[in-house]
């Protein structure tokens, strides 16, 4: 009898089918590695002014923008399950170090981060991989650097020291130079564009072996060229301010705000 | 015979010690001279009383009293030698003294003079003119500055060799822990980079003096470093 029913054939509707695909769909997506995926960490801290945020990444996207508030928030994305992201305060500081964090816990993957912090805030962030995206600062530093591919953008800038350095990929600068204030941008194979008001004052010292160098309105006939126009050096207004830009295979341009 | 040196004689006549000649001009001076032979007179009369009185000498009766009274005048001798010494004028200076001076130098001295100012300013310029004209017909020699940068970029990147050999040494150890998308982005950027050293390098062959290639090739060769140093940590 029993065997005669394993042969028996069964016969199922096109509801039940469909509702066991659904079901089964279901239970997978929930179970998979990417349903793990994506971890969320977010954490507040209060904020005098002054306050600085460090940030060492190995790779991902990272993004910081001011809000008016006297907090700062960070927000972490993390690819891999076993990562840890512990942001600590230190006086003044906010220091969030992934490296340091992960140590021994082999590949954390991407951990993307979302940073808001007081318009007033000094930012210093470096990662190995990744874009750095910064906007609306107006601390005393920014300083972005990616050791390897990534792309840097910076927006809205109105720091007295700025470093921006990157191997693949352009850097975009968007912001005032500061009377007295250094500003460095460096890429290996990157375009670089910096984009000032027309009255900025500073003394610029660019060289890139492409001989791509376009300096639009801010061209002067004191400007220096040297290495058959490999690099310019000269002042622009006062030159109160020290501005630096160097690519190795990119091109370097000036533009009017 | 003056009275100087009739003075000076005096003596050597009073002791006996003169030559005929010496004694018969000294005597018709001292005839006509009555300063020196007042002179000879004083000095024969302390001769003559000393060899009269030898032996008779008593000390003084407060030894101590007179030696401190004659050292008190040479001490105030002494101060006013000081005194004088300090409100005279200075001592003339080497150049004024030189220029204050007068010369009388004969015909052959002055001939032999202007020789040799001659030969000394005609040689000056010889080897003046010399080194110049090597200077401007082999350019920059060893010792020039330019060289010297150039053996500063040998040696700076010698250096900087050394520091990238030691680095990827602990790169390469650590790489192995490394995830696939990692290890491709660095060996690509790793080229990059190299590809930029490479090409100041070549530049800096065609023209070993182009600054503009010395500066790069050390800022690439800086951050070559700096990524190896950021990843050996990884």
């Amino acid at each position: 009898m029993s065997i005669r029913l394993l042969f028996t054939p069964l016969r199922f509707s096109g509801a039940q089918i469909f509702s066991t695909v659904v079901v089964f769909a279901v239970l997978y997506s929930f179970s998979s590695p990417a349903a793990h995926a994506q971890n969320r960490v977010s954490k507040r801290f209060p904020a005098g002014k002054n306050v600085r945020v460090e940030l060492k990444n190995i790779s991902g996207t990272i993004t910081v923008e001011s809000w008016n508030r006297d907090e700062i928030k960070i927000t972490a994305s993390l690819e891999a399950p076993n990562a840890n992201v512990s942001p600590k305060l230190m006086g003044e500081c906010v220091s969030i170090d992934v490296m340091g964090d992960n140590r021994g816990r082999g590949d954390v993957g991407d951990v993307n981060f979302k940073v808001q912090v007081p318009q007033d805030s000094s930012v210093d962030i470096e990662t190995r991989r990744g874009d750095i995206t910064v906007s609306n600062i107006r601390g005393a530093l920014v300083r972005a650097h990616i050791s390897t591919e990534g792309d840097i953008t910076l927006s809205g800038i109105s720091a007295t020291q700025v470093l921006a350095q990157n191997t693949i990929g352009d850097i975009f600068f968007d912001g005032g130079f500061s009377r007295g204030g250094t500003y460095q941008f460096q890429s290996t194979k990157g375009n670089i564009s910096v984009r000032i008001p027309s009255d900025s004052a500073f003394r610029l010292v660019a060289a890139a072996p492409t001989k791509k160098i376009a300096l639009g309105e801010f061209w002067n006939n004191g400007f220096k060229t040297l290495g058959d126009g490999r690099k310019f050096v000269g002042d622009v207004g006062d030159g109160r301010s020290s501005v630096i830009v160097t690519t190795f295979q990119g091109s370097i341009t000036f533009l009017r705000r | 015979m003056n009275c100087e040196k009739c003075q000076d004689l005096i003596g050597d006549l009073v002791d006996g010690g003169l030559s005929r000649e010496d004694e018969s001009t000294l005597s018709l001076h001292l005839e006509e001279c009555l300063a020196c032979a007042d002179v000879r007179n004083d000095l024969e009369s302390i001769v003559a009383f000393c060899r009269n009185h030898r032996g008779e000498y008593s000390a003084p009766p407060n030894a101590d009293a007179l030696w401190l009274r004659i050292r008190n005048v040479i001490e105030a001798e002494t101060q006013l030698a000081a005194k004088a010494a300090s409100t005279r004028p200075p001592a003339k200076s080497f150049w004024s003294g030189w220029m204050s001076r007068s010369w009388e130098l004969s015909m052959p001295q002055l001939a032999a003079s202007a020789a040799a100012i001659i030969l000394v300013v005609s040689l000056g310029t010889t080897v003046g003119l010399r080194r110049w004209d090597n200077a401007r017909a082999t350019g920059p020699v060893a010792s020039s500055p330019r060289s010297e940068a150039g053996t500063g970029v040998r040696d700076r990147m010698w250096q900087q060799q050394q520091a990238i050999n030691y680095w990827n040494q602990r790169v390469e150890t650590n790489k192995v822990r490394w995830n696939q998308g990692m290890r491709d982005t660095f060996e690509r950027n790793l080229k990059v980079i190299d590809q930029a050293v490479n090409d100041s390098l070549n530049e800096l062959n065609r023209d070993p003096h182009d600054e503009v290639s010395e500066e790069m090739l050390n800022a690439a060769l800086n951050e070559k470093l700096a990524l190896l140093r950021e990843f050996s940590d990884l």
